[in-house]
Order: C-alpha cells, then sequence, then structure tokens
C-alpha cells in the first residue's frame, strides 16, 4: 500500500477571511477583526490596507485607531466563521468524499487518485489549482498544500505560491529548511529551542530522539517525530451535517423589516449555493433571530417542497415575520436549512411534458404563503354522504405517460356547484297532507336568503319555486353526539337557476347546499 | 420616424411584389443599420407570418366538450386567454370541469383556480378528472386569485381554469390591466388559460369569448304518484368574440346529472354563420333515462 495522499486547504486570516465572506464590500477598507470589549479589544486579524498601516495582530483597538483613523473595526463573529468553515467544508467535499474538518479555516481532503482526473503534466499542481479555484469561486481566499501527510500539507498550505505539492517520500527534506515556527504554534517551545540553537526543523529532526524526549516530554516526542516527516494521525472523515447554517451578527440591531431583508438575502444566496453545490434543496428553513438586548426567537418554515428558490424562501421569510414580528430589536440571525434531495423528473420523447419540479416547488411554497396551506393542493373525496366534505392532500403529479392518449369524449354531466358553507334559507312550504306532519310531506314553493351580517356580500337566491324534486333523506353518523339528518329538494326557481337545498331535522332550518351549473 | 415610417411602406409594396425597387429598401436599410438593430426591423407581413406559424405549430388543447371544441375549433388555443360567460345554471362549472377531465386524462397536469370554492371531489372524480393531476387552489379573494393564476401560468402548468364563482363575484371585475398580464403570462408560456365568470371581466385580454345562455331545466316523472327527478340541463353556448372569426356560432349544451346519463348523441353540425338575436331556434331536449327506483 503506497503513501495516502492528503490535501490541507486553509484560510488565511480566518476571522478576516469568513467576515469579508459575509461583507464582501469591506474587502477595499481598513478593516480589522476584534476580539475583546471596548479599549481591551485586540486585533485578531487586519487587511492589507490596515497592515501597510502599521497595525499589526495583538494591538489594542485604541492603538489601532491612532494608526488609521478611518478604521473600520468588527468583532469576531462566530456565525460568519461556523458558515464560512462550513462552506470551505464543502468545497472540499465536491473533489473527495473523505473530508476532515480540522477547525479554524482548514480542511484535510484524501485525494489519493483524484490527480487521474488531470491530465497534464503536473496533476497534482492542476487539483490543487482546482480546489484554490473552487473556494474562490465560494468566497473563501484560500490556500492549498498537497502532501503525504496532514502535518507536511498543512505546513505546504501555509506557504506563499500556494498551492504548493510535496512529492512523496520528500515529507522530511521538504520541512527541513522550514523554521521551527511553522511545525508548531506553541511559541514557548518554539522560543526554548531557539535558544539552544534550533532553528530549523532540519536541526530539531537530527537531535537524538531519546534526549529531546528527556528534556521536552511526550510534546517533544510528538514534535520531533513531526519534524522527521512521520505524522500518524490519519484523516478522520466527518459525516456531512444534518443541516446547513448561514447567518451573522449585525453591527447594528435591526428595528425594522426591509433592512434585515436586505442583509437575510445575501445569507439565503450564500445557503442556497451551498445547498446546490451538494445537489440538495431545503425542505424546511429554520430562522433562529438574537434579540437586544438579550433573548433568542426561533421560528420554522415547512415548505411543500424542497427548494433553492432565493426569492421564495424571501417572501417566506418575509411574511412570517410580518404575522409575527420579533417584538425586540435583532441584533443576529441565523438561516438553519435543513435538506432533502430536490425532486426529478423524467423528460418525455412523445407524452406531455412534465411539470418542473423546481418550478412546481417554489410555486407551491408561495401559494402557501399567499393563501395559507389549507388552501392549496390535490383534491380527494371523504367517505361518507355529506357533499361540503373533501380532503386536500400534497399535490404531487404522477409522471405523465410515455405517450400522450387520445382525449376521449365526455359524458356530457352535470356538475354540481358546491355552495360553502351553505346558504340559509327562508322556505315557505305546502303541506301536502294536512294531518301529516312528517317532513316527507312538505313541499316548498317559495325561497328567499336570509340576509344575515355574513351573507350580504354573499349569492342570493330567491323566487317562486316553479319545480320542485324530493324530499331524499340523508342519515349519517346516528351512533354520535352530533348526527347529520337532512331531506334533500332539488329545486327550479323560475329564472334563477336549479339549487340542491335541504331541511336539517334537527332544527328544522332550510339551507342551500350546491347549485347544478 | 418619418424615415422609418417610409421605409415601411416601401417593405409593404416590396413583400407584395409590387414594385421591385422597392423590395431591396429592406436590405438597404438593415444594411445602413448596425449589426444589434438589423434584427428588430420586421416588416408587417412577416410579422403577421410570424405570428400565423407560432399559432399553428401549437396543437389545441381538445375539451372533450363537442359543443365547445366546435366553436374554439379543436379545443382551448395554447398560450391564449380564453373567457365563458355564464349565469347559474347554465352549465358553465361543468363545462370547466369537463375541460379539467380531459386535460387530466391525457396525463397533463392541470389547475383550478376556484374562487368560488365550489369543487366537488366526487362530482370531480366521477366526470373523469384525474384528481392527482388537478391542483387545487382556493382564493378568498379576487385578488389572490388572479396573482395565484399567474404564479401557476409562469410554473408551467399548461391549463389552468379560473373559476370566479357564483354572482356576486368576490373583489368585483379585477383590473383590466391585471387580466392583460395574465393573457401576457399565458402566452409567454403557451400555457391555455380559462376563465369561467357570470359576466364578462377580461375585456380586452381575451381572444376568445363564449356566452353561454339560459339554462332550460328537464325533469323527468311526477305524474300518477311518481316522483319527479332532474332529467338534465341544456344551454345555449354563443361565440361571442374571436380574434381570428366573426361571432355569432352558436352550440348546444346538454348535460345530465350523473344518475341519469344522457346519450352521447352530438347535436347536428351548423354551418358557421352568425346565429339570429332576434329569436334563436329552440331545440327540444330529448331525454332519455332507464326507469327511476
Amino acid at each position: 500500500m503506497g503513501s495516502p495522499r492528503i490535501a490541507c486547504v486553509s484560510l488565511p486570516l480566518f476571522p478576516l477571511a469568513a467576515r469579508l465572506r459575509s461583507e464582501p464590500e469591506l474587502i477595499r477598507e481598513a478593516l480589522v477583526i476584534v476580539e475583546g470589549n471596548g479599549n481591551a479589544a485586540r486585533v485578531v486579524a487586519a487587511t492589507r490596507l490596515a497592515r501597510n498601516a502599521g497595525i499589526r495582530p495583538g494591538a489594542t483597538l485604541p492603538q489601532a485607531r491612532a494608526l488609521c483613523p478611518k478604521l473600520v473595526a468588527r468583532p469576531r463573529d462566530e456565525e460568519c466563521e461556523r458558515a464560512a468553515q462550513e462552506a470551505l467544508f464543502e468545497v472540499a467535499e465536491t473533489f473527495s468524499p473523505r473530508v476532515e474538518d480540522a477547525g479554524e479555516g482548514t480542511v484535510f481532503l484524501d485525494v489519493d487518485g483524484i490527480e487521474r482526473h488531470f491530465r497534464g503534466p503536473t496533476p497534482e499542481l492542476d487539483l490543487g489549482r482546482a480546489l484554490l479555484a473552487a473556494a474562490e469561486a465560494a468566497g473563501l481566499p484560500a490556500r492549498a498544500g498537497i502532501a503525504s501527510s496532514k502535518l507536511a500539507a498543512q505546513v505546504a498550505a501555509g506557504l506563499p505560491d500556494s498551492p504548493v505539492i510535496v512529492p512523496v517520500g520528500e515529507e522530511a527534506a521538504f520541512l527541513a529548511p522550514l523554521p521551527l515556527a511553522r511545525l508548531t504554534p506553541e511559541v514557548d517551545l518554539a522560543s526554548t529551542l531557539e535558544r539552544w540553537g534550533v532553528r530549523s526543523i532540519g536541526d530539531f529532526a537530527r537531535l537524538p530522539k531519546s534526549r529531546v524526549a528527556s528534556r521536552l516530554g511526550t510534546t517533544g516526542r510528538e514534535l520531533h517525530t513531526t519534524a522527521r516527516g512521520i505524522d500518524p494521525r490519519p484523516l478522520i472523515p466527518r459525516e456531512p451535517p444534518p443541516a446547513f447554517h448561514e447567518g451573522m451578527s449585525l453591527e447594528w440591531p435591526l428595528v425594522s423589516l426591509e433592512p434585515f431583508l436586505f442583509v437575510g438575502r445575501a445569507a439565503l444566496d450564500r445557503l442556497c449555493q451551498r445547498l446546490e453545490s451538494r445537489g440538495l434543496a431545503c425542505v424546511r428553513l429554520g430562522l433562529e433571530l438574537r434579540l437586544e438586548p438579550d433573548g433568542h426567537q426561533t421560528r420554522s418554515i415547512d415548505l411543500p417542497a424542497p427548494t433553492r428558490d432565493v426569492k421564495t424562501l424571501l417572501t417566506l421569510v418575509r411574511l412570517d415575520l410580518e404575522a409575527r414580528p420579533p417584538g425586540a430589536p435583532v441584533a443576529g440571525f441565523t438561516f438553519v436549512a435543513h435538506p432533502d434531495r430536490p425532486r426529478q423528473a423524467q423528460l418525455s420523447l412523445y407524452g406531455p411534458p412534465a411539470l418542473s419540479p423546481d418550478k412546481l416547488a417554489t410555486t407551491l411554497a408561495r401559494l402557501f404563503a399567499l393563501l395559507g396551506p389549507d388552501r392549496v393542493g390535490s383534491p380527494r373525496p371523504v367517505d361518507g354522504h355529506s357533499p361540503e366534505r373533501f380532503a386536500l392532500v400534497e399535490y404531487a403529479p404522477p409522471p405523465p405517460p410515455e405517450v400522450r392518449r387520445e382525449p376521449r369524449t365526455g359524458r356530457g354531466l352535470l356538475a354540481v356547484r358546491v355552495l360553502r358553507p351553505p346558504l340559509e334559507l327562508e322556505v315557505i312550504t305546502e303541506e301536502a297532507r294536512a294531518e301529516d306532519q312528517d317532513s316527507a310531506a312538505l313541499l316548498p314553493i317559495e325561497v328567499r336568503t336570509l340576509v344575515s351580517g355574513t351573507s350580504d356580500k354573499r349569492l342570493r337566491i330567491e323566487g317562486a319555486v316553479k319545480v320542485a324534486s324530493g324530499p331524499w333523506g340523508l342519515e349519517e353518523e346516528w351512533w354520535t353526539e352530533d348526527p347529520a339528518g337532512r331531506d334533500y329538494w332539488d329545486v327550479e326557481i323560475a329564472g334563477a337557476g336549479i339549487y340542491r337545498i335541504y331541511r336539517d331535522r334537527a332544527s328544522g332550518g332550510w339551507y342551500a347546499d350546491g347549485i347544478y351549473d | 420616424m418619418a424615415r422609418l415610417s417610409t421605409v415601411h411602406h416601401e417593405d409593404l409594396a416590396a413583400d407584395s411584389g409590387l414594385t421591385p425597387d422597392a423590395g431591396s429598401a429592406l436590405h438597404r436599410l438593415r444594411a445602413s443599420l448596425p449589426e444589434s438593430f438589423r434584427s428588430r426591423i420586421r416588416s408587417a407581413r412577416e410579422l403577421v407570418r410570424e405570428v400565423r406559424e407560432v399559432q399553428e405549430e401549437e396543437e389545441p388543447l381538445a375539451t372533450a366538450v363537442p359543443a365547445l371544441d366546435r366553436l374554439l375549433e379543436g379545443g382551448l388555443p395554447r398560450g391564449q386567454l380564453v373567457e365563458l360567460i355564464g349565469a347559474r345554471s347554465s352549465g358553465r362549472f361543468s363545462a370547466l370541469l369537463a375541460v379539467l377531465a380531459a386535460a387530466t386524462g391525457v396525463g397533463e397536469a392541470a389547475a383550478l383556480v376556484d374562487l368560488g370554492d365550489g369543487l366537488d371531489p366526487e362530482t370531480a372524480a366521477t366526470m373523469g378528472v384525474d384528481l392527482e393531476r388537478l391542483l387545487w387552489v382556493r382564493p378568498a379573494k379576487l385578488k389572490d386569485a388572479l396573482a395565484a393564476t399567474e404564479m401557476l401560468l409562469a410554473s408551467g402548468f399548461p391549463l389552468v381554469v379560473l373559476d370566479l364563482g357564483p354572482p356576486p363575484v368576490r373583489g368585483g371585475r379585477g383590473a383590466e390591466a391585471a387580466w392583460l398580464r395574465l393573457a401576457r403570462t399565458a402566452r409567454a408560456h403557451g400555457a391555455a388559460l380559462l376563465v369561467g365568470s357570470p359576466y364578462r371581466v377580461s375585456g380586452t385580454a381575451s381572444a376568445v369569448v363564449l356566452k353561454a345562455g339560459r339554462a332550460r331545466a328537464a325533469w323527468l316523472g311526477g305524474d300518477e304518484g311518481s316522483p319527479r327527478l332532474l332529467g338534465g340541463v341544456a344551454s345555449r353556448i354563443t361565440l361571442e368574440k374571436c380574434r381570428r372569426r366573426l361571432p355569432g356560432q352558436t352550440e348546444e349544451l346538454a348535460l345530465a346529472p350523473k344518475e341519469a346519463p344522457l346519450p352521447a348523441a352530438p347535436p347536428p353540425a351548423r354551418p358557421l354563420r352568425p346565429a339570429r338575436r332576434e329569436e334563436a331556434p329552440v331545440v327540444p331536449l330529448v331525454l332519455r333515462r332507464a326507469a327511476a327506483g
């Protein structure tokens, strides 16, 4: 078994890179990322413009402002960094299924054999360039290194003129001339070794292993092993996340909706790009709001079908926030996309065209937002006899037939237009048999709509009954406490249509529940 | 502007073959224009030809209602707005459901925007509507109904039926601009849009307007103690407006309840001429039905 090939992709000045990914307009400013509060805040990272002004990491914010009056300062933002880390991980996953998340803007990939996809004379170099281009497209200015161990790859990724390729078996030779600071971020140990006159990694590797172990302990022994180009740590691939996060802390708390949607749109754009890169779509969108001065609010928006349409998601967020305002200024937010596979459609050569699953999902989501979920769907009949009953199920049409069917001639059936809710009527009846008070003896002879507050704008039925047919009995759920007992008539009202009316046996009230139309 | 107008006339003449010199006017004009403008110059004849070609390419959507298919010359034209007007019990709703049944029956997806909220799924299934392929949208206001219809047209549904329910329509007639938007969206996506309304609402946006006249009901039984039964409804559908033909053609629409299906014998074909408005001949509704009960 040959040596594994591992690529390391890392973001230099990670807090700054993560912030600039969320606020790309700041790239031309003298920007520093600070950690801490007030005047004690210290610079963690700075843009080139700020560094040219003499600002260095570790300086306090007042010192930095003294050097550059136009300085823009941003605090470290966990949300931005988490989203940037996830995005970097997803970029790496487009190259290899085995990716380790090392945190702080660094990922390792198992790229053994992947260089075969690149036909040029330097396939690993081309692979490194492709990694950098993919990261750049995701808004991440990364550096890359490829070697046979994680350590060598990480050191290579830290060097300028990226990507840096370390040939197989040359790890020790590659590391030897580099300063010890490249090997260990632990400043104390590096400075101790420097006092001993050990300045480069090669110098350190030449020291006897047992002497190093006796003087520097376990840490020194492990460091000595790595300085010789031996890295026993295996690559530990991470499972894909169950949800995708994108968000940021806001410089100023927002109190109105439009500015929030403005920054939210950019976050949703990035979120959908990440989903697209993995062939996924969002089936449920969560929104976590951090409120000023304290407090959190979490809300969830269910989508009728997986979608990646930013406009639709933004519309749903707007409607949700309009319906339930947060009630306090928003100081930060996180969108959480729960992924699912988007629906696929097979195109047909000879049959009717299928609906585009993406477009359908988007349209359904917008219709849900406009009308509500109980007003959009595929209709289904419900067991029972009450004509106003129905059920709505999720609209997921089957694929169209492979060959277009010939249309059949209609049967010429007369449909009933259902009135929901039934229209309350005043009906003058004629008693066919005076001695019998049973409803079967009643015959409607005149119908008039009962005008109430709610029915003012509704349909009105008025006039003398020309022909009446009935009664037709309906009994349902007699075993329950609220059984339905109705006597139906079909009535034709002179010049005003044919209706289906009924008399409720329990209350004696008259209603119209359908028009023959 | 004057120059363009002059060229337009020359161009027409050239296309008609009257003046050979003017025939090259269009070519000369195109040659004198920058590259990006050349393709925008069209003669009236070219425009008409293009529109006709597009219309001929699109096969109409058969409605499976013989009366409608005859009036619409084969079915609902794709990319156009067709309005079907009808008062209560005119058979309008039945015709809309029959159109949905025909479209879903051949495997097309269809959407019903039901402002009146009058669909009974069981009736629709009995009429042949494939409920799995039907998207039912139940808006409460006309404004929402128009917005939903536009979304559905833009999403690729080949047939969208908008029913405004019985009068009075919730939300009035809607703005003329909204109907024009719908017609334009239908045209852009090649979708057939059928609007059912109790009175004219779409104004100039509709390509075809059909009107279902007052219904005539046929009752069975009622003598010698036998119960009365609704045997069917007949109405006359008139072509009120058509952009390509003279209006006035009429067809008979006969419908029967599912318990008493009418024989599916089509009424005799009528000549393509405007009907006399003063007194339309009444076609007797002949009902044949199995003995009740």
